[in-house]
């Protein structure tokens, strides 16, 4: 299983790629949009986890070309605005939101889930 | 303090005297100095309404004091004159009684004594008042004499009386006392015997008749009248002059045998006329003046109490209106005050809710910018702990001190933003100090780090060399500042560019320039920006209160405001504010 990390926060990223590597799972890190999809066009990730607002390109926009090359992957959105309001945006509605800061064990759970939903 | 809704109701008698002078409320007020609007407003009520009550008592009093006047001197005159034709008519009758006499009888029958006697006799039967009769010879001795004194043989030459009637034919003399000791005044006829010399028949009158036929005209205590001599001597009592002979020091008034009224000068309030006349018969004229002393007060009291009275229902309808005025006035201008102190009150309210939306409009910004920081210390942190968990060397000490300078970074961007943020705690009152207006800009712009970066937005901050600190409201720039950042960030599309400029204006004004590429204001919007309430932004999104609040506040901080706008094109805000702001009560 891959996974790919994107966040305009360096630090916050790469500490978290490792520590998900601490627990055995595969994390790649991108910067931006830009450098995600670069790496999407060489390896084959099966989640993305993507922070919501990053300049140049958003979490969602990102979204809309990774499918593009990766139609299988899943995604988690992370966002900093504390809780997120899902009501009456259709794009959002069938997402999977986690606020920062994050609970590690919260997102391997989750990207269990993604990964194996019958599970 | 903002008062509670219950305090506002209870509506405080003089409340706008007495209230708590609270300087940021006050600010909101439309009028500023009540008292002085009570004062003027008392003043000028009672000015319009009291006049013509004045002056309508001032005319009547005049009116008053005119007729008593005008009343005064006809009674006066009438009195005087009254009196004159009497006194005149007196002496006349009994000169003429002793011209009949010297005329009917001869000289030699006149000086019998016994024959004296008995017209003696009949004068006083039919005239009254004679109290003696005697033939005086040319040489001045007393030839014949009848009457009660014993003054036979007397010899007048030398008395000048005798020698003043011995020159015309008729004479009256003074009232004198003489040899008898009593007083009385002397007639005397001339007339010639068979031999063609002069003799005299002089007839002394009984002066209390004089003095009874004067006094009945004294109608009451505030007349005086008497007669005086030439020389002001008094020839009958005087209530104010005193006793029969006292000299007075009445000045002699003119000649006139007609009767004249007038209002003596040293007379300072006019309280009394002197009626006066010469009394002169058709045969001889007589030392006597008449004078009539009239005295205004209770003479004419009627009108006099009448005015009085008139005078206190004025008087008291004039306090009575200053109390209905004071107290009309008091309620007035207390509900004005009370109405304006709601007003303002509702006015703070807005000011701090806007001042609230405000922030409310930063927090999203705001908890972004404290949660990345946050989400670093966690995994940092949780990183650590991980470390410890599946390592078994967990002593690597660069790895960790690094790890922890990354919290300690980020903990520190935590608290660069808390800081920020407890500057926009509330300052109500103007609270001079010096302000660097470009660490204030810059502190702003932070809040909106992520959005220029997220927007792709230009900011540029050009702060001219020569711009000083001010002294001015820190927290009520920032307000005024923070509210067109915030306007211009909502404005401006991707891309756009955001431009402040901060120059100085010498000799004591600089000038913040916001400027933005954003949507622009349209030309009839532009008119109505500065209203509270009004707002084109939909659903939520504004209280409509963000650019009344901040006109205001430039106000408070004796700026000015101009805005520049094109649809499409962008907004300029231009803040001109003075170097050094004056303290409210030295403005």
């Amino acid at each position: 299983m891959k996974i790919i990390l994107v966040d305009d926060e360096t630090k916050f990223i790469n500490m978290l790629a490792r520590r998900l590597s601490l627990r055995g799972l595969d994390a790649d890190v991108a910067y931006s949009g830009e450098q995600a999809l670069e790496k999407a066009a060489q390896t084959r990730y099966d989640i993305a986890v993507l922070d919501m607002k990053m300049p140049g390109m958003s979490g969602l926009a990102l979204k809309n070309k990774l499918l593009k090359k990766l139609p299988d992957i899943k995604f988690i959105f992370v966002t900093g605005h504390g809780g997120v309001d899902k009501n009456g945006n259709s794009d959002l509605s069938e997402e999977i939101f986690l606020a920062k800061p994050l609970n590690i064990d919260t997102l391997i759970d989750t990207i269990q889930q993604q990964i194996h939903p019958h599970k | 303090m903002i008062r509670t809704p219950q305090m506002l109701q209870k509506q405080e008698w003089l409340a706008f005297l007495f209230h708590r002078h609270n300087a940021h409320l006050a600010s909101f007020h439309t009028f500023s100095n009540y008292p002085r609007i009570w004062i003027i407003s008392i003043i000028i009520l009672a000015v319009t309404s009291l006049s013509p009550l004045v002056m309508a008592t001032l005319i009547n009093n005049r009116l008053i004091h005119k007729s008593v006047d005008s009343e005064l001197v006809l009674q006066t005159d009438r009195v005087t004159s009254n009196a004159k034709r009497s006194v005149r008519f007196f002496l006349e009758e009994r000169l003429n009684a002793l011209r009949f006499v010297v005329n009917e009888l001869p000289y030699y029958s006149l000086i019998d004594n016994e024959h004296l006697t008995k017209i003696l006799i009949n004068l006083k039967l039919g005239f009254g008042g004679f109290t003696d009769l005697s033939i005086i010879d040319s040489d001045g001795s007393q030839v014949a004499y009848a009457g009660p004194f014993n003054l036979e043989g007397k010899n007048y030459k030398t008395q000048s009386w005798f020698k003043q009637s011995m020159e015309k034919d008729n004479f009256i003399s003074e009232v004198f006392t003489g040899y008898r000791d009593v007083p009385h005044i002397i007639i005397a006829v001339r007339s010639q015997n068979a031999y063609g010399r002069y003799y005299l028949l002089r007839a002394t009158l009984d002066t209390q008749r004089l003095m009874d036929t004067v006094l009945s005209y004294k109608s009451n205590f505030h007349t005086d009248i008497f007669l005086i001599n030439h020389t002001g001597i008094l020839q009958t009592p005087s209530t104010n002059y005193g006793k029969i002979f006292t000299p007075t020091q009445i000045d002699i008034p003119a000649f006139s045998d007609t009767t004249q009224v007038i209002t003596p000068e040293n007379n300072k309030d006019k309280s009394y006329v002197v009626g006066y006349s010469y009394i002169a018969t058709e045969a001889v004229t007589t030392p006597f003046i008449l004078m009539v002393h009239k005295k205004k007060s209770e003479v004419m009291g009627t009108w006099l109490n009448l005015g009085k009275t008139f005078n206190w229902i004025i008087g008291f309808c004039c306090l009575v209106m200053m109390v209905i005025i004071t107290l009309v006035s008091t309620y007035m201008v207390n509900q004005l005050f009370l109405a304006d102190q709601s007003k303002a009150e509702t006015m703070l309210k807005m000011e701090q809710s806007q001042q609230l939306a405000c922030i409310g409009q930063l927090s999203a910004g705001i908890a972004h910018e404290i949660n990345n920081p946050l989400a670093l210390i966690n995994e940092t942190t949780g990183y650590l702990k991980d470390l410890y968990h599946y390592k078994d060397t967990p002593r690597d000490d660069k790895e960790i001190i690094e790890l922890l300078n990354d919290i300690l970074e980020a903990v520190s961007r935590c608290g660069t933003i808390t800081s920020q943020l407890l500057g926009f705690v509330r300052q109500f009152d103007v609270q001079i100090s010096s302000v660097n207006v470009e660490q204030l800009i810059t502190g702003i712009l932070s809040f909106h780090k992520k959005e220029t970066e997220y927007k792709g937005i230009h900011v540029t901050t050009a702060i001219a060399p020569d711009v000083p600190d001010i002294k001015t409201d820190r927290g009520k720039l920032q307000q005024i500042l923070l509210n067109l950042i915030n306007n211009a960030f909502q404005a401006i599309e991707v891309n756009g560019c955001l431009d402040i400029t901060v120059s100085h204006l010498p000799p004591n004004t600089i000038s913040i320039e916001i400027k933005d590429t954003g949507c622009g204001i349209s030309e009839e919007n532009l008119q109505r920006i500065h209203e509270p309430f009004f707002s084109t932004k939909k659903e939520r999104k504004g209280t409509g209160l963000g650019l009344s609040i901040t006109y205001g506040l430039v106000k408070k901080l004796q700026g000015s405001i101009r805005v520049e706008s094109s649809e499409g094109v962008g907004t300029i805000f231009t803040v001109t504010l003075p170097v050094k702001l004056q303290k409210e009560d030295e403005a």
